[in-house]
């Protein structure tokens, strides 16, 4: 149960875990030798709790991160800062230049293919029940591709974040030649 | 967390604090004692607010020598005593104003 436990700890974003792991991890561990004297009903609920705090812990803490990172100064300019510890990579620019691109070829070859097929779209008649049975797999799908899209939105945030706080946190000033001790990141 | 009214787990950990610093396990012990087991806080949720008391200098985090190992205790900070005493005036007010108005619907 405390591996379990253990692996839940390391969902926490690293300075978080850092910080308080060992201690949640003596608690947990102080938890369970309590437990032991409890009956197994409790001991369930008790793990089912503390499954879903450390679940929940983890999410809240990833979101208070990614929400805090980026903070809108409410100056007369709206400028939009970032916390330090926060670097988009400079690749960043260049794949949104490649997807805006992609989205405008998209759309091009959207017009030219309704050029080329207008008035030939069939009338659209009743739905038949197997026509109905047949939309089935088509929502699966479109459903499967949103959760396919969301997971690959995440772990880009997920990716961009980590390549972004690791870079800057393995910045070694004092082995740069000419850095001193101004540098500001 | 200045005006907004304190949460339930929140106000436990504070109250749990506010006679002798104690560890995490030990509040977790104290606020189900206090809410005599109808409240047990998960470790997930205590660190999570622990970690925001900290953040904003309600509490203070110390290391103290306890047998073996070190644990780190936790106190509240004179901002956190003074918030929790708004808190406790703010709850006795609507405490007295909720006994006025059942006490007139019931003569």
């Amino acid at each position: 149960m405390l591996l379990l436990y253990h692996f839940l700890v390391h969902l926490y974003p690293a300075t978080y875990r850092g910080e308080y792991g060992e201690e949640m991890l003596a608690v947990l561990s102080e938890v369970l030798t309590e437990n032991q004297k409890k009956g197994v009903m409790a001991r369930i609920v008790s793990a089912v709790c503390e499954i879903a705090g450390l679940l929940c812990g983890a999410l809240r803490e990833h979101i208070r991160n990614i929400a805090g990172s980026i903070r809108v100064e409410k100056s007369f300019s709206r400028r939009v800062t970032m916390r330090s510890d926060f670097r988009f990579p400079k690749t960043t620019v260049t794949l949104m230049a490649l997807v805006l691109l992609a989205v405008f070829l998209a759309i091009e070859k959207g017009k030219d293919i309704q050029a080329s097929i207008a008035y030939a779209n069939p009338q659209v008649g009743p739905i038949h029940p197997t026509q109905q049975l047949a939309l089935l797999p088509t929502l699966l799908l479109v459903l499967a591709f949103a959760c396919l899209m969301g997971a690959f939105g995440w772990a880009m945030l997920f990716a961009l974040r980590r390549t972004g706080s690791q870079r800057l946190s393995n910045v070694d000033v004092s082995s740069r030649p000419g850095c001193g001790t101004s540098l500001s990141i | 967390m200045d005006s907004a009214p304190i949460s339930e787990p929140i106000l436990l950990i504070l109250l749990s604090l506010a006679d002798q610093p104690r560890h995490g396990y030990a509040i977790l012990r104290d606020t189900e004692t206090m809410t005599e087991g109808r409240l047990r806080l998960s470790t997930g949720t205590l660190y999570g607010a622990l970690h925001r008391l900290l953040a904003d200098g309600w509490i203070e985090r110390f290391h103290q020598e306890d047998g073996s190992r070190g644990k780190q205790v936790y106190r509240l900070t004179p901002l956190g005593r003074r918030n929790l005493q708004q808190e406790i005036t703010r709850l006795k007010l609507i405490t007295r104003l909720a006994s006025l108005r059942i006490a007139s619907k019931e003569t």
